[in-house]
């Protein structure tokens, strides 16, 4: 009873709502984390680099959308590293390097995340499987798949490039910002018009709260809990898509770290992992200061397994600050 | 009122140090939850050898100050003490036992994958060698725990969860009793049981507190106060108003709420009744074993019986919440097939439905009052999939205003906090606003201040008016004696009688309820 | 229709831990089928201590996370604090003697103080255990990469004869071990706590379990199950990988579920764990057996994962109606 009234509370005791609140703590993190490089490595927070750096988030920032959706109903999607490594083999395979196979391989590749998404959302909706069973033995599947199926990533048309216009994502510039980071703004807009300002985000966040009371109401719980997960998996394929166009070929294991990334992102963004609260700035000040961190470290030249301890401990830090749970007393 | 409490008879409890003769004791205790006060310098004291009573309204900040008494939570200030000892937090076990406070909860604490057996022994399980625990003897040990306070209808090897709602409060209620406590204390004990099953736990009751014992409860029931309480505390707005050996009930009302009431129901049974809103034929599913009524246009039909004989199954299959094995409905004359929720709303209906803990089906509290409000009917100010906020605004607005919706909180705060009256008005907003012609209200005063009860009687004699059918329930069957045209008594899933209102008497349902039905 | 065999069927239909013996029957049916179908000729015994010299690591790892799943929690840094303990045992337990074993204990401690520091985490600092887990796991891998930066190492072979001997079955003794542990477990309060936990925490804190004290015990003992699983890998495998307890997180988690262990808790048994930790080894050899190309390898283990679950939760519907109806 308290965590609710807690919240209760909260909102209209600051002028600030909560909700307001995480997404500037996660900025404010973010905002630690280059403040704090710039000063131990002058010339970290100016555009060019901060330019790299937000390219390189935007492709967390893709999966994290995805992860985000699912995490507001309570759910959690394990599945992103092979979808994402899959929709990546997909284009690549589909689009053979030519541009005017482009539009039918982004197709493909989209397809197949809103597909295994749904399949997804089908087994947790529907068939009552956990979400974290399903999501994790879909992952197995389309690794599975994708191994067998591209013979280990060497048959024929493996060794295609992603088409030149995909390329020019990251070349290309409109005013100083690079075309992929457009995207990702379009993809940022989207989801937040999306959850704020239509019918079915309300239904998002009235099932993330309180699922029973939803359907009561008369809410399609299960319809949306597909969609959500289908739209997981089609930001999960956008993120490959993005990927091999970054660095041209797709290659094994392409997705593996983008799976702790885009739930660290989430979190660290102010969304709580039981559902129902959370927005997407917040998340993109969560894979930001994600990116931020690791760049940091690689520029310290901090070996690679002292990264990998120090990422975990400054994911500690920022959950004790504020990603606990308000339990009564 | 129970007899005058004399000095302790037995010795059945080692030294009961007596500081000013009192067991326990809180002076000037606050405590608030987020942005509520639920205690504000209340104070209590409870001598061993008597049953003191705690009244109040829901809100009042009884439970609250129970959870303060057997130290589950700690008070923002003032002090607490039993037997003269300073307590705070206590959760481990073998320092509740030292203390000899025992507490049942009014949301149940029994473990519901656990079995009866496990419950009952979790605290100290039968040792056998090496100290480990005898699995064998979970079950006869259980047995024979549950054989010393005569209850021998519950089988210890049964999963808690299964149980039925009374008797897992027996079994919760055996738990706290075999711990032979120097201070018992009860929150809302009665209200799941059964009158047999209440005059055992009155038997036990007496026993303790002729044995020494301590005992505090928190009951509703004024008729049970009067018989049980050798003295009463009264509680309103998280501080205590009086403390006294006899009340009446006029005066309790008076004490709980703060102001003196007429008391009656609103005047229905001169609101005309037109045709048939809602027709059922046979309906079967869960508890429910054949079902067939009517309900018309500007009719408030009560739903009747003991508890859990399937009330709850009808209003919940009725709306598509919960599958029906058979049977057919009609609205307004045309056949139906109702499977989910929508469904029901389309066809017109509407539920407003208060569950037992009251939390988990009904409102969506971190959400705002006017989310929770628009929620059922966010299809109809949708353009192409946006919210038309404004329309919202206003639409949830005249609503708040024409429902007194109080507190003069804006509607954009969290609907949790609001008090229990107000978000049970909340709630019938939301199917008000659905424009729905049939309201299934289920227990919609659960829990709420006698004041907003009128207001939400008075609501429902409106909405009557106004030609709506109403089906209603509530567990005061007071309520349905004198709100309804007509009541109908379930019982063991079918309707036992159809009684013609006003009833009057709630005596009358429960004994049509009792009497036995012909098997059809 | 009370005669003693329907009765035992029924009750053991509704062991939570069914779901785990059936697919490990079926899973040991169709490796006996392919096996023999492919090679003529039925397993051999060398086969059968392959399989449970194999399987050991994966019975500990789902063993702990039982526990944790149990009281409604999960442990992602299993493969974390595996990988460390490998890298440790790779890189020490190689001398002589009383030596080695005197490091093996000091593994087994260094796994179960992995696991207090998760179980603090969860139940002190109140952080949802699939993120407490999740950092923690990005900590002790990095910390197994610091011990053990390229794969290599070995094991003393006294250490070996004792734990997964290649030509006895030492390795049942070790099994026995983890089912008598679990038989004992749920003998103790303690065991009974962790039930109440998982199926309902505020009430078992209503009624007096310390779950705070309960959570951290659980995470501790998941973190030594860990760490005795990576002494079992390295001696089956006779040689250290800092990356080789990545797998394990999902294995485990697949173990637990195919066993029929609850996710949120309070109901299920880590016999059902164990059962499917055998069943996920074999169904690696089957497919191999079959001649499916190890590339599919990973889509049969998604398969298998999902249809248990199915399975499970089918039979549980079925189980909970009967009782209903009775």
């Amino acid at each position: 009873m308290s965590a609710e009234v807690e919240g209760g509370r909260r909102r209209w005791a600051a002028g600030v709502t909560p909700g307001a609140r995480r997404v500037l703590y996660a900025f404010g993190a973010a905002a630690a984390v280059l403040a704090v490089g710039s000063v131990l490595h002058p010339g970290f927070a100016a555009w060019s680099s901060l330019r790299v750096m937000l390219v390189v988030a935007s492709f967390t920032g893709f999966v994290a959308a995805g992860q985000m959706l699912v995490v507001l109903v309570g759910g959690i999607d394990l599945s992103i590293p092979w979808v994402l490594n899959a929709a990546a083999i997909v284009l690549t395979t589909t689009s053979l390097g030519q541009t005017s196979r482009l539009p039918l391989a982004i197709a493909a590749a989209l397809g197949l995340g809103a597909l295994v998404g749904c399949v997804n959302g089908v087994g947790v909706a529907v068939l009552g499987v956990p979400a974290v069973v399903m999501t994790l033995g879909m992952d197995g599947v389309l690794q599975g798949l994708s191994l067998g199926l591209s013979k280990g990533l060497t048959c024929p048309s493996c060794g295609s490039y992603a088409p030149r216009p995909l390329r020019d994502l990251f070349v290309g510039r409109f005013l100083g910002i690079p075309a992929e980071l457009l995207v990702w703004v379009g993809v940022a807009l989207l989801v937040t018009v999306l959850l704020t300002l239509t019918t079915f985000g309300r239904r998002v966040y009235a099932v993330g709260v309180n699922a029973n009371a939803a359907f009561l109401a008369g809410l399609p719980v299960r319809a949306v809990t597909i969609a959500l997960y289908g739209l997981s998996g089609v930001f999960a394929a956008a993120a490959g898509i993005a990927l091999v166009g970054y660095g041209g070929q797709p290659s094994l294991g392409l997705g593996d770290p983008y799976l702790f990334a885009s739930i660290a992102a989430v979190v660290v963004g102010g969304v709580s992992i039981l559902g129902g609260r959370g927005h997407y700035a917040g998340v993109v000040a969560g894979a930001l200061t994600l990116v931020a961190i690791i760049t940091f470290l690689q520029a310290q030249r901090v070996p690679e397994y002292a990264r990998s301890i120090i990422y975990g401990l400054v994911i500690l830090v920022i959950l004790f600050t504020y990603g606990r749970d308000k339990a009564h007393d | 009122m129970g007899t005058p409490s004399t000095a302790p008879t037995t010795a059945h409890h080692a030294q009961t140090p007596e500081v000013d003769g009192f067991a326990v004791r809180a002076s000037g205790v606050d405590r608030a939850f987020g942005g509520v006060q639920a205690l504000r310098d209340a104070s209590f004291a409870a001598r061993p050898a008597e049953i003191h009573a705690l009244a109040g309204e829901n809100g009042a900040g009884k439970s609250t100050l129970i959870k303060v008494l057997c130290g589950l939570i700690t008070a923002d200030r003032g002090v607490v003490e039993i037997f003269g000892q300073q307590v705070r937090r206590v959760v481990e076990p073998a320092a509740r036992r030292r203390l000899g406070v025992a507490t049942a909860f009014q949301e149940l604490s029994l473990l519901p994958d656990l079995t009866v057996a496990e419950n009952l022994l979790l605290d100290d399980p039968p040792r056998g060698r090496l100290g480990l625990v005898r699995r064998a003897r979970l079950v006869p040990e259980a047995d024979a725990v549950l054989a010393r306070f005569g209850v021998d209808y519950i089988d210890s090897r049964a999963v808690a969860g299964e149980l039925s709602v009374a008797h897992r409060q027996i079994v919760e209620l055996v738990r706290v009793l075999a711990t032979r406590p120097r201070v018992l204390i009860l929150d809302e004990p009665t209200a799941a049981l059964p009158d047999r099953q209440v005059e055992w736990l009155s038997g036990h009751m007496r026993r303790l507190r002729d044995e020494g014992c301590c005992v505090i409860f928190t009951s509703h029931r004024w008729r049970e106060i009067e018989a049980l309480a050798d003295r009463v505390t009264v509680f309103r707005n998280g501080t205590d108003v009086a403390t006294r050996e006899r009340i009446s009930e006029s005066e309790a009302v008076t004490l709980m709420s703060g102001r003196t009431f007429a008391g009656t129901y609103p005047e229905v049974f001169t609101i005309p009744i037109g045709d048939s809103a809602l027709r059922v034929e046979d309906l079967r599913g869960g508890r429910l074993d054949g079902v067939s009524f009517e309900l018309r246009r500007g009719e408030i039909l009560g739903v009747g019986g003991l508890a859990g004989q399937g009330q709850r199954d009808l209003f919940l299959t009725l709306f598509g919440a919960q599958r029906a094995a058979a049977g057919r409905l009609a609205v307004d004359g045309t056949p139906v097939s109702i499977r989910r929720p929508r469904d029901a709303i389309r066809s017109g209906m509407g539920i407003a439905y208060v569950p037992e803990d009251r939390k988990a089906e009904g409102l969506l509290l971190e959400l705002s009052t006017r989310d929770n409000i628009a929620l059922a009917t966010l299809w109809r100010r949708s353009t192409l999939g946006f919210v038309r906020r404004a329309a919202e605004r206003s639409a949830v607005a005249g609503i708040v205003r024409q429902l007194r919706i109080g507190g003069g909180r804006s509607t954009s705060q969290a609907v949790a906090t609001l008090s229990g009256g107000n978000q049970q008005k909340v709630l019938m907003a939301r199917w008000l606003l659905t424009e729905a012609r049939i309201l299934l209200l289920f227990d919609v005063t659960r829990g709420v201040d006698a004041a907003t009860k009128h207001d939400i009687y008075e609501l429902v004699a409106r909405l009557a008016a106004q030609g709506k059918a109403i089906l209603y329930y509530s567990s005061e069957t007071d309520e349905i004696a004198n709100l309804c045209h007509r009541v109908l008594v379930l019982r063991e899933g079918r309707i036992a009688a159809s009684l013609p209102g006003p009833v009057g008497d709630a005596e009358r349902i429960v004994a049509a309820a009792i009497r036995e039905v012909p098997r059809a | 229709m009370h005669d003693p065999l329907t009765v035992t069927l029924r009750r053991l239909v509704a062991a939570p831990a069914f779901v785990g013996y059936a697919v490990l029957a079926a899973t040991a049916a169709a490796y006996l089928v392919v096996y023999t179908t492919s090679l003529g000729h039925p397993p051999t015994s060398f086969d059968y201590l392959s399989i449970l010299n194999t399987a050991l690591p994966l019975v500990y790892v789902a063993l702990g996370q039982s526990l944790v799943v149990l009281t409604g929690g999960i442990d992602l840094s299993v493969g974390g604090v595996m990988s460390l303990c490998i890298a440790i045992t790779a890189s020490t337990v190689d001398g002589p003697g009383a030596a080695a074993f005197g490091w093996v204990f000091a593994i087994l401690a260094l796994g179960a103080a992995c696991g207090a520091v998760n179980g603090l985490i969860v139940a002190r600092a109140r952080i949802a255990p699939i993120l407490t887990t999740l950092a923690t796991l990005s900590v002790f891998s990095g910390l197994a990469l610091r011990v053990l930066p390229v794969p290599g190492g070995s094991i003393s072979t006294g250490v070996r004869t004792v734990l997964t001997n290649p030509n006895q079955p030492t390795g049942l003794l070790w099994l026995a071990l983890a089912v008598g542990c679990w038989l004992a477990l749920r003998r103790t309060r303690f065991g009974m706590r962790v039930f109440a936990v998982g199926s309902d925490e505020r009430s078992a804190v209503a009624v007096g379990v310390p779950a705070a004290w309960v959570k951290v015990g659980v995470y501790t003992l998941s973190g030594l199950c860990s760490a005795l699983a990576a002494v079992f890998f390295v001696s089956t495998t006779t040689a250290g990988d800092a990356n080789a307890g990545q797998p394990f997180i999902l294995t485990s988690i697949a173990a637990v579920v195919v066993g029929g262990v609850a996710f949120s808790g309070g109901r299920g048994s880590a016999l059902g764990a164990i059962a499917g930790a055998f069943a996920l080894t074999l169904v690696i050899d089957v497919l191999f057996f079959a001649g499916i190309d190890p590339l599919y390898q990973s889509l049969f283990q998604g398969l298998f994962l999902v249809v248990a679950v199915l399975l499970g939760t089918a039979t549980a519907l079925v189980s909970r109606r009967r009782r209903a109806a009775s």
